[in-house]
């Protein structure tokens, strides 16, 4: 089993080298020179300030390293990384690492009750859907779940928004971060990833309820409350890959929801950042957002060898069925 | 002809069917049936609430709703089909070329990048070229195809593996047909029906994705008439004139919603194991 966890373990720090890789050709690539961004265009400084604006420019390039060679700005890029020094930012000129440590843990909370939402509605939606197969309330809810997985999240949150907020009045509109704040949010992107969950809640328990053990369960006369508790351990497994799937997506899809609630997490740090042209927020937001996913995929690989036997033995995952 | 009759949601797909089809009139009819100019400004007539001669409203500039919306339609479907279409040809010949080049150092790179892109969520991926190269509809559909290849290059690569151990590849290879002949005539035509049944799906996914960018104001900027930018530009004064947001929010919901009804449907159909997995 450590194996396979150490196998796991390059693989995911080889994709997060090939990451750095995209981001930082992507920077290269980029048509704009952060030199002009921050001082302006050469050609709006007044003609006398031409050998002041070179000397400042020449100065800022050699303090970014813009000057070296590729490979060298690479590599200094990629030793900060490990330093967790992520660069400071263009506009406040904090580091940037220290902006976002600060904007994180609303995000990861906004991100956190959303899923812990979805996981409670896909388990009981999901369940009754499957026991009930065929029946007019599996019909509802997989109706339901069609409808809902074709409303795109910010109407969902400006429909809240205007319900809540400006006709109920008992959701305040504000730009911090409080628990009082978390609930609406924290429901519509909930919502937003119930059907998915319900989705694989109810096809797997279906899978699970054709096996020989339930039907032989069931002729045997055993109660069905516990065959469903039986049937429930084993579709475990697959929910837990999807909530992970769900929680990377989450983290980021956050964006849209947090715009809408002025929820100061890091995704509407980033959009901010795209305006205001800081590069080296938006190469740390980037960052950040990969590591994350990466290491939400790597711990969820962990748990699941640790939990089913047939992956701890062959490392490798031979139950397709949770697509 | 037993799969027809078993299908077990025959509705889903004709439902899907008859929305798309409605909504590709309307989108198609525009010129002729739009009431009003789509940029057409009328400064006495801002944001008004709908009414017999703005069956939507008007937007911030006096605009007609109705009639940007219905304008809009073409560039948004027109722009999201193409970049699906974009996608699933990177993604089925990548898939293909990795499933047939199984075990090697070609298999292994596409692999790689894969495994790579994968962990760039879209949405982070969109904000990183908007604010590298600037905001825009075209950088938009670029940022997508670029992420949204990967699903179909692992759809494909896995049939192609499985496929790959049938007695027919094997005999064809007996029969002395070489690699490209292997992949056109019997791989490609048997890992087609899961792809598009996917794309279905994904074109559902994708219309949201992109609104949503829109919605971030990533997208198409105005005056020109396209959902996403109609809903970013009408953002603004939703608290007080929800309607404006109406239009282009009905016409995604119903396009989507079609394509889900029918890659629900289509799956039933054409693959009547997937129904037990998913």
């Amino acid at each position: 089993m450590v194996y396979v966890l150490v196998r796991k373990l390059l693989a995911a720090v080889l994709t997060l080298f090939c990451a750095t890789l995209i981001l930082f050709v992507l920077t290269r690539l980029s048509p704009g020179d952060p030199v002009k961004v921050l001082l302006g265009r050469s050609a709006e400084v007044a003609m006398s300030d031409t050998a002041a604006y070179q000397q400042k420019a020449d100065e800022l390039r050699s303090q970014w390293g813009l000057d070296q060679s590729v490979t060298d700005q690479y590599l200094r890029w990629v030793t900060g990384l490990l330093k967790l020094d992520l660069g400071n930012s263009m506009h406040t000129g904090r580091p940037v690492s220290t902006e976002i440590a600060e904007r994180l843990p609303a995000t990861a909370l906004l991100a956190v009750a959303a899923l812990l939402l979805q996981l409670v509605l896909g388990l009981v939606f999901g369940a009754l859907s499957a026991i009930s197969a065929g029946k007019w309330s599996d019909h509802v809810i997989r109706w339901i779940c069609v409808a809902l997985a074709s409303i795109p999240v910010f109407v969902i949150g400006l429909v809240f928004l205007l319900w809540f907020a400006v006709r109920l009045g008992v959701y305040e509109i504000s730009s911090e971060a409080s628990l009082s704040r978390l609930w609406l949010p924290a429901v519509t992107l909930g919502l937003i990833g119930a059907p998915q969950i319900i989705r694989v809640v109810r096809a797997n328990m279906l899978a699970e309820l054709g096996q020989l053990y339930v039907q032989s369960a069931l002729a045997r006369g055993l109660a069905l409350r516990l065959i469903i508790r039986q049937v429930m351990r084993s579709t475990l497994l697959p929910v837990l890959t999807m909530a992970s799937l769900s929680l990377a997506a989450l983290i980021s899809g956050a964006v849209v929801v947090e715009s809408i609630f002025a929820w100061p997490g890091i995704g509407k740090y980033a959009l901010d950042s795209i305006l205001l042209k800081d590069y080296p927020v938006i190469q740390g937001y980037a960052f950040v957002m990969v590591t994350a996913v990466i290491l939400i995929n790597l711990l969820t690989e962990a748990v699941y060898s640790i939990l089913d036997p047939r992956i701890r033995r062959k490392g490798v995952a031979t139950s397709e069925s949770t697509a | 002809m037993n799969r027809l009759r078993n299908g077990r949601y025959p509705l889903s797909l004709t439902a899907g069917l008859v929305i798309l089809g409605l909504i590709a009139l309307l989108v198609a009819g525009a010129p002729l049936l739009a009431p009003h100019d789509p940029l057409e400004q009328k400064a006495a007539e801002r944001l008004e609430k709908p009414s017999a001669s703005h069956l939507l409203g008007t937007d911030r500039f006096g605009r007609d709703v109705l009639s940007r919306t219905l304008h809009g339609g073409s560039m948004t479907l027109g722009a999201s089909v193409l970049a699906l279409a974009s996608a699933l040809a990177i993604g089925l010949l990548a898939g293909l070329v990795a499933g047939m080049f199984h075990r090697t150092w070609v298999d292994v790179v596409l692999m790689r990048i894969i495994d790579t892109l994968m962990a760039f969520p879209f949405m982070v991926l969109a904000i990183v070229i908007a604010a590298l190269f600037g905001t825009g509809f075209i950088h938009l559909l670029i940022a997508i195809v670029s992420v949204w290849w990967v699903a179909f290059a692992r759809l494909t690569r896995s049939v192609v593996l499985q496929l790959k151990s049938e007695t027919s590849i094997a005999a064809a290879q007996v029969l002395g047909a070489g690699t490209t002949v292997i992949l056109m005539r019997e791989l490609l035509p048997r890992a087609m029906s899961p792809v598009l049944i996917l794309a279905t799906f994904e074109l559902g996914s994708l219309i949201l994705t992109l609104s949503a960018l829109s919605f971030l104001g990533l997208g198409a900027q105005p005056p020109s008439p396209e959902w996403g930018s109609m809903l970013a530009d009408g953002r603004d004064h939703f608290l007080q004139a929800p309607h404006i947001l109406l239009g282009p929010t009905l016409f995604i919901v119903m396009t989507v919603l079609a394509f889900n009804l029918i890659g629900e449907g289509l799956r039933d159909r054409l693959d009547p194991y997937e129904r037990a997995k998913l």
